[in-house]
Order: C-alpha cells, then structure tokens, then sequence
C-alpha cells in the first residue's frame, strides 16, 4: 500500500483509492491500448487505462525535446492507416480541434549529385519524378501501384482490422478474386526481388525499396511480398497530425474519459494477479491494486506475460513461445534539430522542399542493402548511411515555442541496439556524422543556422518506453513467424490468451506496429465479445466488403 | 463545411484555472468548450521528458493547493488524482531539526520559533484550524464593491478571531509579514527563511498589509501539502482536473490560439479563432458568457481592443505591475548526486539529494538586496552569487518509485529557482505581438548570456554543494524570457504574471473595476491568475471564487456538491451563491 503520513492536521484531500474493482484494465495508453478502452468505454464497459510514464500516448508522443520551446515528434509521425482506421468513422475526433493533413509530395529523395525524386500522394505526379530516371519505371510504377492500391484498398486494409487467419484459409479465400490471386503472387517474393524484376533504375528501386522496408521489413525475405504492396501504397498515404500526434492520444482519451472510462498515469503494473485460474487484476509500483477479471495488455510479450503474470502461471509450451519471441532487429537513431531556417535541399526539384518525407544518403540497392547489412551486424559506417528528415515545423506552426522562432526537423535512421563501441560513444559521433551528410544534402544546415540538437538512441527510446524493448518500435520483429497469425503465437494472435481473462492487443499483436489501431480495435472486439456487450459501432464499409468477397461466413460477430 | 457553433460559456485558455472552471461548469450541467493555443493543454503546469528518462518541471513543481474545495467538489481522487507522500510531510518537527541554511553552515531553529510559527499558523490550537485560515485567504471571493472593507469582515480576520482571538489585532492589516514574524518568532534566519519563501511563493516579506497573505503563500508550502508531490508531478495534478472536466463533459480544443473575443453592443458573444487553428470552424459563439481564462494584458489590449475598451481602462490594465516574479528556472544534471558541504549537513540533511532552500538567510539584508536587484530594475541579475537567495527543490521529495531521473549513472536535481530581474525586450512589448511574429525576434540581452548567467548561478549553489562544478553534466535552464514564449501567458516572464502586493490583492485585483471577476462587457468573465484573486499558484482558487460570481448572475445553478465559502457576501440585487445554505 502506499505510503500516507500521519496527517498532522487533518486529511487534506481524498485521494484515488489504494484498491479499486474494474470491468476491464487496458495496459499501456499507447495508441492501441487508447483505441481499445474508447471502444470498450463507450461500450458501457467500466475501463480503467493504466499508463506507466506520465503522459498517455505512447508511441504518440509529441515531446519538448529540444527543451526549452521546440516540440517534436519524436515517435510516430508518419500516419499511414488514416484513410482505412475505423476510429475515424467510429468516433467524432474533429470535435476536439484534431485535423489530418495529407501533404501531396510525401517522400524526396535527394541524391549526392542533387538529382531528386518525388514520391507524391498523386500517382502521375510520382510518374513525372520517375520519367526524370526512365521512362519504363514511370509506366511501371503507375501499372504496378494501380494493382498494389487495388490490393491495399479490398484486402489488406480491411483486413488490418479483423483477426487474423491461417496461411491455408488465405490462401483459399484469396483465390476467389483477381485481385486476390495477384496478392498470393507477390507473396512469394521478396521485397527485393520485386523490385528488381520490375524497375530497372538504381535510384529508383533503392528509393522503392527504403519506402517498402522503412518498418523493419528484411528486404530478403520471402513469404512477405504483400508488404511491398501495403507500404508502396501507405507510404504515399501517409498523413500528419497537426499538433503533433500527441493530439491524436488527448483525443482518444478524450473518447474514454467522456464515456465514463478512467485513465491514470504516473502508474506502472508491476504484476497480474491470478484467482481461481483467472486473472484478478495488478498491482503497481506504488502499491495499489487494481481489481478486473478482464485484462488487456499492450505490452510487449516478455513484459506481459513473463514480468507481469510469470511463468508459474503459464502453460509450458506458452511460456517456450514467449521466451522465443524475437526482437526487432533494428531499431532507430534520430537527430533533433531546432534552426533559424528550415533546412533546403539543394536539388534539381524544389517540390523535394515541401515533401513529408526526405530521403538522404539513399543512393542505390547495393549501397542501401551495404547499410543495413551493417546495422544487422551492430555496426553503422559513418561514410555509408542512409535515413529520413522532416522539417515538422514547416507543415505544422504549433511546435515552436520559443523566442528564438526558427524550426523543428530531425533525420532517422535506422541503427541497431547493440552498436559497436556503445551508445555513450556512438551517439554523438553519428550525429555528427549526420549533421555532416545533412548539410551536403540542405546546404544551409550549418553551424550557425543550428540553435540546438539532440538526439535519441535506441537505448533511449526503451528508457522512454520499456516495452519497447530492444528500442524495438514494433515491440517485435516482423518475419514470417511473427507476422498474421503467428503474431505473438497462434494462441494469442486473436487477442484471447491461453489465460483466462487476459488478452493481448499491442503492436506484438497481429497485425503489428505502428500506428495502425489494428490491434486495439481487434482486441476491443473480441472483448466484447467474451463479455457480452452490445457493439455500438459496425465494420467499415471496406471492411464488409472484404468479409463479404473473401470470406464465406461474416468473422466472429463483427457487424 | 462552416457549422455555427455554440456553446454556454467558450473558455479562453487551457491552463490550470481556465480548465478548472470548465470541470465546474461542466458540473453544472453546461455546455463548455475551452480553447487551448498550445498543442496541450496545462498552462504553467507541466512536465517534459528532454531526454528519456528525464522529466523535468520546467515551472510549476510545488503543491499548495491542498486546502482547495475542488478536490472534493470535482472529485479529483475518481480521475487518479494520487500523491507520493514525503516523510518530510509528517513531522513539523523535521522541519525544526533540519534548521536553517545561512553563509557559514546552519543556523538553529529554537522551541520559541516553532511555538510562534504554529501559533501564527493555526496549527497550535487544540484543533488545527490551518485549512480555514488559507481557505479565507485564498478561497473567498473579493466582498462586493458595495461592502466597506473592514478589520471585522475581512476573511482570515474572522478566522483569527474565531479561532485564536490573541491573534486578533487591526494591525494585521497594516503588517508586513516581518512585522508579524518579529512578534512571533525570534530568529532572525527562521524569519528570512520564511520571508524568501512567501516571496517566491506569492505576497513577499516585505509588502505592506500583506501579512497574513504572505504567511499563507508560505505556509500552504512548508506546513500544509506543498512538502510532497502528485505522483506524476504537478502536471498529473492537471491531468485529474482536466479529466474531471472532460467526464463533466467539457470540450477542450488544444492548437486552437484564440484571436478575438467578439463584442458586439458592450455584450461577449463569442470567441475568433486565429488561422492557424486546428478546427474547420474559426468562430465559437457563446449563449451564457465567455470567460478569459489568459491573461489580463492580452485580454483587454489584443483579444478586445480599443473599440470596446475604454480608455482608461485600457492604460489600467496596461499599468498593471508585473514585477516580483520572474523566475530563472535551473535543471542540473550531474554524474554523482549533490552533496552538501561538510558545514550544511545537520541530522535531517546530510544525504545527497536532500539540499533544499532557501539560501542564503543569513539576515533580512540580503533578502532585502536581492529584492531590490529583481523589483527595482530591469536588466541581468546583479548581486554577488553569495548573496542570491535561491530555493531548491529536493530530490528526495519523488519517491524511488517515481524518481525524476532513471538514467544510470546521471543524477537530476530540478527545479532550482531562482528570482531575477524582469528581461528587457529589445522589441514592443512581446504580448502585443501575434505568435507568427514571434518568429525573428531578437533574442534580449538575457538570453544572450544565458551560459554566462548560468554560470552565475552555479557559483551561488555550489556555496552549498560540494560536487557541483565537478560533476556537471549539463546545466539545463529556462530563462523568463523563454518561459514567456512557451506560456503567452507568463508575461514579463513572472509566474504569477502580477504581483501580490495590498495595491493587486483581494478588492484590488487586478484593478478594482475588475475585481470581481465581472468585466464592463456584459457576459465576459475573468479566470486567470493575472486577472483574479487569488491569483499565481495552481490553487483552484479563481474558478472556485468565480463560481460564487457566475452563480450570482443566474448563470449557473450547481447541485448539492456545491458549497460557498463561508465568508462570502452576496452582491444585493444578486442570486446569492450560498443559498442552498452550503
Ligand atoms: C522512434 C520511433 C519512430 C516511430 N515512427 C513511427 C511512425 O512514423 N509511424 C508509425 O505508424 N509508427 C511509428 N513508430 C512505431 C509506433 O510508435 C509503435 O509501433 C506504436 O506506438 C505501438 O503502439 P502500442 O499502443 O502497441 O504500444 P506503445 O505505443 O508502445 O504504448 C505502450 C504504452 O505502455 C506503457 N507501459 C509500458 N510498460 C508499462 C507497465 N508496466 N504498466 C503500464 N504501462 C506500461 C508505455 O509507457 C506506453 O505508453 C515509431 C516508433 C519509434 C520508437
Ligand atoms: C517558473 C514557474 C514556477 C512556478 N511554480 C509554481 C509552483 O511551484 N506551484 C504552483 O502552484 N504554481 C507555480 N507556478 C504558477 C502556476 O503555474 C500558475 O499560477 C498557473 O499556471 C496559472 O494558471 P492560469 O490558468 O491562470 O494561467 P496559465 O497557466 O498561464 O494558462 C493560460 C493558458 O492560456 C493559453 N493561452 C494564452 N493565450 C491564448 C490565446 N490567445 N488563445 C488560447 N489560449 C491562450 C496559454 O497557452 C496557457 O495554457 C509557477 C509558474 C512558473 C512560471
């Protein structure tokens, strides 16, 4: 229990209670967990949101780190599941000042010799960049994207956000269309080899390929091809949170609080509780326990079930799949940066100025693969590297607030956990390093336009967020047998665990990482399912579509 | 896609007060919509995380609000409101062992001292009274202007009289807060202690006929809630009170800078947002009242305007006085934890982590000095580092389970603040700038020496601790000048905006015209500490006194939860705010 003085002079003030009794306890207030207790919340459930760090989000976060007066973005930023999130049809987010913008030029390459290509939301805008390296990858892109949206918009959108199946029962429903047989095609392939068997310029297929592998797609793969589709297609969708995306966890929570639900922050699960073979509830650092005979955490699968519930609670062959769970393979280094100007890139295309997204040091696919190869093996040469900048503050004017004005940007990349030579001594070397190639790129980035830096490792981001182990941004890598159904394990990729009363629903979840809501809306509905609570909300329409295309009876009561 | 939208009362301003009083009105049933200019909502109190695993409190840190009727009235315990208790918080006495810090070591506190401090505090009494004495300080509408002020109805006059009627003298009023404590208290470093205190903390020392106000500053600190920490820091403080609003079903609009307050025919109707708002819809109307929730200057100068402010009104506003509060706000990060020097350590203080202010309170004479370098001009600090009196946030207030800093190997120890003198502005008055301006304004003479200044102030802490100098990592700060950037509302950098004094107080706050938090436009209200009594801190105290006024007007009616402050007066003619006899 926590601690209480002798108060002195009476009891100042009542305080939330040392043991309280739930319906449902949501772990982490990371974008899923958000989603998941909105849904059950509004749903009549009585939900508490337990968040450790002081702040809801999560992966969220919108964070004054070029303290003091510049705010950054410093998790996601990149929103790609937008248009096909059932949040923004479910809830009316608007109302609390939230707005989306999708900019047109998404991603720019700029290359060492200031040639530039543009990624735009609008495929012939993409198609004229493309035409700048060869005319046959621009009439391919614009053929191939047309089949990929097509994918995206009847398949894998939908299915973002219904639970998971079997490779076989895929792999049978997919057969009932076209463009169900295109997608089992690319399936097969590599995302390497896709792009090398359709594109013939370097700079093309290395700009495709950062795009395709950017969340921690292995390029050699195969078994994923699909991907290649979602990301050519996402990554030209993405959309940006004005604000930052920190706005998008206030407006979540919003949803909760309004409908009833309870969050607290500064309030870390240190353990589940079992009784009777169901979960009871936690208990935090601080001493409180929280009682439910529902849980849903969305943790990483070490923290949930090996911290928090223990093995002496877990079926041996669950325990043997936890303890296999792998790690993401890499993580990311990012460079802050607040400048008087924003940073311009000296190119042959000034519409690379205005793009979301910029490409530095990308420059073709032995280089970029030569990059990678490296972080996997725990190292990054600071002569070959490769990552993405935004300037944040050119798209959105509420994140400088300081006398100084100026601007926010910062440059990513991806880096490995364990580095040679340690963080301590790497950090700071590449981000000069980083600084260097920046200024190649964006001539003014110099010394003197620079007010203030930081940067934050992979070691930092699991400081910001345990869960995120490893710095791992997805809780977990993505390979075959970590991906659909397999995502944590079989028994646990529907959101119902082998534990009575405990689900699962994080970015360990089917379908993954990132900010797609999927496993938190997924989680919510089997839920309220099991607890027998009257859906408010109804599929997308996508979503029916797909159910009513591909499956053969409508999935586990959605609708 | 342009939807007229309406609420009963818009709010302007998202920060502890304009929230507080939207949970309120929420309460009462009311539709609310509070509009934030920042990307969150939170004002003055809020935290950051710079680097992972390092939250700071860049401004509001302590916790005086204790006392305040909004933790029971708007249920904050329900929304997660929790504290980490300090041991410090349990023992008056503790208080006596660790003693007082002066230039040549420690200073003792005598059984006289303590016995008079209790006295004065309300806390000697069979039964402690403490709760009402800064509940009439701090939790009472101003009377109505039709009321004569007098020694016999002033709040915590009544409370005195009440309780401890020894205490009870008409000279109280005419007192400054030495004065008081001359009579009560006998060492001089105890006095000076308290004195820094209560002028960091609200009304100084030092100020005429601020006695027993500048003794509740104090007192609500060291005495009553202050000595320990919301879990999560003061910015979880906020959390439960904007938690609280948005189950009270208030609509809270964060990136939505406001630009206008809409009078037409001397009557508030709605609010303009500026073009960088993050909403479809720029214009907000309001059927009941719009309250300003920012600060006083901006209010009537930028968001109103000449056209429906008097002129005399306006040069009022604009002679408010700011001074006596802005605050260099240090964050030190060093490779082992600070240490006290040999001549500090006493029983209560000896541990790493454990080195508090204020300091230096040798005598009055420096407490004096200092004042004059920060109230008496504008420029850079000018007293010798020796002579800086600084207050200290311990370390040891977090508990290990919710520590400041979880980076092996780094040790934090934040907020150090430090009073100096108001920035000088090299441009117009920033306030009456937009925020796109800001962009390109030269940065002043202060900020130009921040390390210089930072220095500075190492000197004057690392007369206290050992290892400063040579374990620093890094010296993290917040200069007034940029807290005045990421809060419009700290104008001159101060964190109460407007000072304390007997001329700003009570009646008198922050005009006399406006003291009642009613304005000369009909249906606009005030609720910011610039604009209000009680004013600076996260008190709960403007929206809860300005209930009182809001329910005078007939536009709120609230339900059995509700209770005034058992000294208000009604305004004749009005609906009195205590009629359900709570
Ligand atoms: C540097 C970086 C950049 C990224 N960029 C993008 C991007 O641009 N676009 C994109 O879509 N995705 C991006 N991601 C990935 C994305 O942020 C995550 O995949 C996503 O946030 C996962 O959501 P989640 O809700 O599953 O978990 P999280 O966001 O990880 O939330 C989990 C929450 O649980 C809390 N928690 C941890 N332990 C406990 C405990 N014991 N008790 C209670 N609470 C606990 C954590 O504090 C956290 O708030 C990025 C990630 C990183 C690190
Ligand atoms: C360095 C420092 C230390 C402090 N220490 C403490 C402490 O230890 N304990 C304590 O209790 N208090 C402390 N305070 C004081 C406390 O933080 C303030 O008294 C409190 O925040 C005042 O609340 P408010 O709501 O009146 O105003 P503010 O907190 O200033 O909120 C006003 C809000 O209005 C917004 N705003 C401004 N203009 C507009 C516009 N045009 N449109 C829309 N929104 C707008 C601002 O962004 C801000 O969020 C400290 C303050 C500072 C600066």
């Amino acid at each position: 229990m926590p601690i209480k003085p002798d108060f002195l002079f009476g009891k100042p003030f009542d305080e939330f209670p040392d043991v309280t009794e739930w319906d449902v306890i949501v772990l982490g207030a990371g974008p899923n967990g958000l989603i998941a207790a909105a849904y059950l919340a509004k749903a009549g459930a009585k939900v508490c949101l337990v968040e450790r760090r002081y702040e809801i989000g999560g992966g969220l976060a919108t964070d004054e780190v070029l303290f003091p007066g510049y705010y950054s973005n410093n998790h996601a930023i990149y929103h790609m599941m937008v248009d096909y999130m059932p949040v923004m049809q479910d809830f009316d987010i608007g109302k609390y000042g939230f707005q989306w913008i999708k900019p047109n030029p998404q991603t720019a390459a700029v290359f060492n010799d200031g040639q530039a290509l543009v990624l735009s939301h609008m495929v012939e805008d993409t198609k004229d960049s493309i035409t700048k390296f060869s005319f046959k990858d621009a009439v391919t892109y614009g053929r191939l994207m047309r089949s990929w949206k097509k994918i995206v918009a009847e398949i894998l959108g939908p299915a973002t956000y219904l639970p998971p199946m079997l490779p076989i029962e895929i792999t049978m429903a997919m057969q009932k269309t076209k463009t169900g047989q295109e997608m089992l095609e690319l399936v097969e392939e590599s995302a390497l080899d896709i792009i090398n068997n359709n594109f013939e310029n370097d700079r093309v297929k290395a700009t495709l390929l950062y795009n395709c592998c950017i969340w921690g797609l292995d390029p050699r793969e195969t078994g994923v091809g699909m991907f290649v589709a979602l990301y050519s297609d996402r990554m030209t969708n993405k959309c940006y949170c004005m604000g930052g995306s920190h706005k998008f966890a206030a407006a979540l929570a919003r949803e909760i609080l309004s409908n009833g639900g309870i969050i607290i922050d500064a309030c870390e699960a240190t353990k589940i509780t079992m009784e009777g073979g169901r979960v009871s509830g936690i208990e935090t650092t601080e001493g409180r326990i929280l009682k439910a005979k529902t849980i849903m955490s969305t943790l990483d699968p070490h923290t949930t079930f090996l911290d928090l519930l223990g093995k002496e609670n877990m079926p041996g062959d669950l325990t043997e799949a936890i303890e296999g769970w792998k790690y993401d393979k890499w993580s990311y280094f990012t460079v802050h940066v607040a400048t008087k100007e924003a940073p311009r890139y000296n190119c042959d295309d000034p519409w690379a100025n205005d793009a979301f997204m910029n490409l530095v040091g990308v420059e073709g696919t032995d280089q970029l693969l030569a990059h990678w190869d490296n972080v996997i093996a725990g190292k990054i040469d600071p002569n070959n590297f490769a990552g993405h900048a935004t300037c944040e503050s050119l798209l959105d004017p509420h994140l400088v607030h300081s006398p100084y004005g100026g601007h926010v940007s910062f440059f990513q990349m991806h880096a490995p956990y364990d580095i040679e030579g340690g963080w301590d001594k790497m950090g700071p070397e590449l981000e000069a390093a980083i600084l260097e190639k920046w200024q190649k790129a964006a001539p003014n980035m110099t010394r003197d336009n620079i007010i203030r830096t930081t940067h934050e490792t992979p070691v930092g981001i699991e400081r910001r967020f345990p869960n995120m182990r490893k710095g791992g941004i997805k809780h977990g890598d993505y390979k075959p047998i970590q991906l659909g159904c397999f995502r944590p394990n079989q028994e646990c990729s529907s959101s119902a665990t082998p534990i009575p009363g405990l689900y699962t629903c994080g970015a360990s979840n089917y379908p993954g990482g990132a900010v797609l809501g999927g496993p938190g809306y997924i989680g919510a509905n089997k839920v309220a399912e099991d607890m027998g609570l009257t859906k408010w909300w109804k599929p997308t329409r996508r979503m029916e579509q797909y159910v009513e295309t591909y499956l053969d009876s409508p999935l586990g009561g959605l609708g | 896609m342009a939807k007229e939208e309406q609420f009963d009362f818009v709010i302007v301003g998202g920060g502890p007060n304009g929230v507080a009083l939207a949970s309120y009105l929420g309460k009462c049933g009311a539709s609310v919509c509070v509009l934030e200019e920042r990307t969150e909502a939170g004002g003055s109190v809020d935290n950051v995380e710079p680097f992972p695993g390092v939250r700071l409190t860049p401004h509001a840190m302590y916790m005086y609000s204790g006392p305040a009727p909004g933790f029971e009235q708007l249920e904050l315990w329900k929304y997660g409101f929790r504290m980490d208790w300090s041991p410090m918080s349990e023992n008056i006495m503790s208080q006596k062992d660790a003693g007082v810090k002066v230039s040549d070591g420690i200073a003792s506190i005598s059984e006289k001292d303590m016995m008079g401090w209790a006295k004065i505090s309300g806390v000697s009494t069979e039964k402690p009274y403490i709760k009402e004495l800064l509940r009439s300080i701090f939790w009472t509408p101003p009377h109505p202007a039709e009321v004569e002020i007098t020694p016999d109805n002033i709040p915590y006059m009544q409370v005195y009289k009440q309780h401890d009627p020894s205490i009870w003298t008409e000279e109280l009023l005419d007192m400054t807060m030495f004065d008081l404590m001359d009579e009560y208290l006998e060492t001089e470093p105890f006095k000076v202690m308290q004195a820094a205190v209560a002028w960091y903390s609200g009304a100084a020392g030092h100020w005429e006929g601020v006695a027993i106000p500048a003794l509740g500053c104090d007192i609500t600190l060291t005495l009553y809630s202050g000595l320990s920490v919301p879990r999560g820091g003061m910015h979880d403080y906020f959390h439960a009170i904007i938690r609280s609003a948005i189950a009270n079903g208030v609509i809270i609009r964060t990136c939505c800078p406001v630009d206008e307050i809409i009078v037409e025919n001397g009557v508030a109707k709605g609010v303009r947002l500026r073009d960088t708002a993050t909403t479809d819809e720029n214009t907000i109307w309001a059927k009941k009242a719009v309250i300003s929730a920012v600060d006083v200057r901006q209010t009537f100068v930028d968001l109103i305007g000449p056209s429906h402010v008097g002129a005399s009104l306006l040069r009022k506003v604009k002679d408010i006085s700011l001074k006596g509060g802005s605050i260099w706000v240090s964050h030190l990060i060093t490779k082992e934890p600070l240490r006290p020097r040999e001549k500090f350590k006493t029983a209560s203080m000896s541990e790493p982590g454990e080195v508090g202010g204020p300091f230096p309170c040798d005598h009055r004479d420096i407490y004096y000095e200092h004042v004059a370098d920060v109230d008496g001009r504008k420029g850079i600090p000018s007293v010798p580092p020796e002579r800086l009196m600084w207050l200290a946030t311990q370390s040891k207030r977090f508990s290990d389970a919710e520590s400041q800093c979880t980076v092996p190997g780094w040790y934090l120890e934040s907020p150090y603040y430090v009073l100096v003198p108001p920035p000088e502005y090299e441009q117009d008055d920033p306030i009456t700038l937009k925020n796109e301006d800001f962009r390109g304004v030269r940065p002043n003479t202060v900020d130009a020496q921040k390390e210089e200044i930072n220095a500075y102030m190492r000197k004057a802490f690392s007369l206290v601790l050992e290892n400063l100098d040579d374990d620093l990592i890094m010296h993290l700060a917040n200069t007034p000048y940029e807290s005045e950037f990421r809060n419009t509302g700290l104008i001159g950098g101060t964190w109460c905006g407007t000072r304390h004094c007997d001329d700003q107080w009570g009646e008198n706050r922050p005009v006399p015209e406006l003291a009642r938090y009613r304005t000369p436009i009909d249906g606009l209200y005030l609720c910011n500490q610039t604009s209000c009594h009680p004013g600076g801190l996260a008190l709960m105290a403007v929206p809860y006194n300005l209930m009182h006024i809001l329910i005078e007007d007939g536009l709120v009616e609230p339900g059995d939860w509700w209770y005034a402050s058992p000294w208000y007066i009604p305004e004749s003619g009005k609906i009195p705010a205590n009629k359900n006899g709570r």
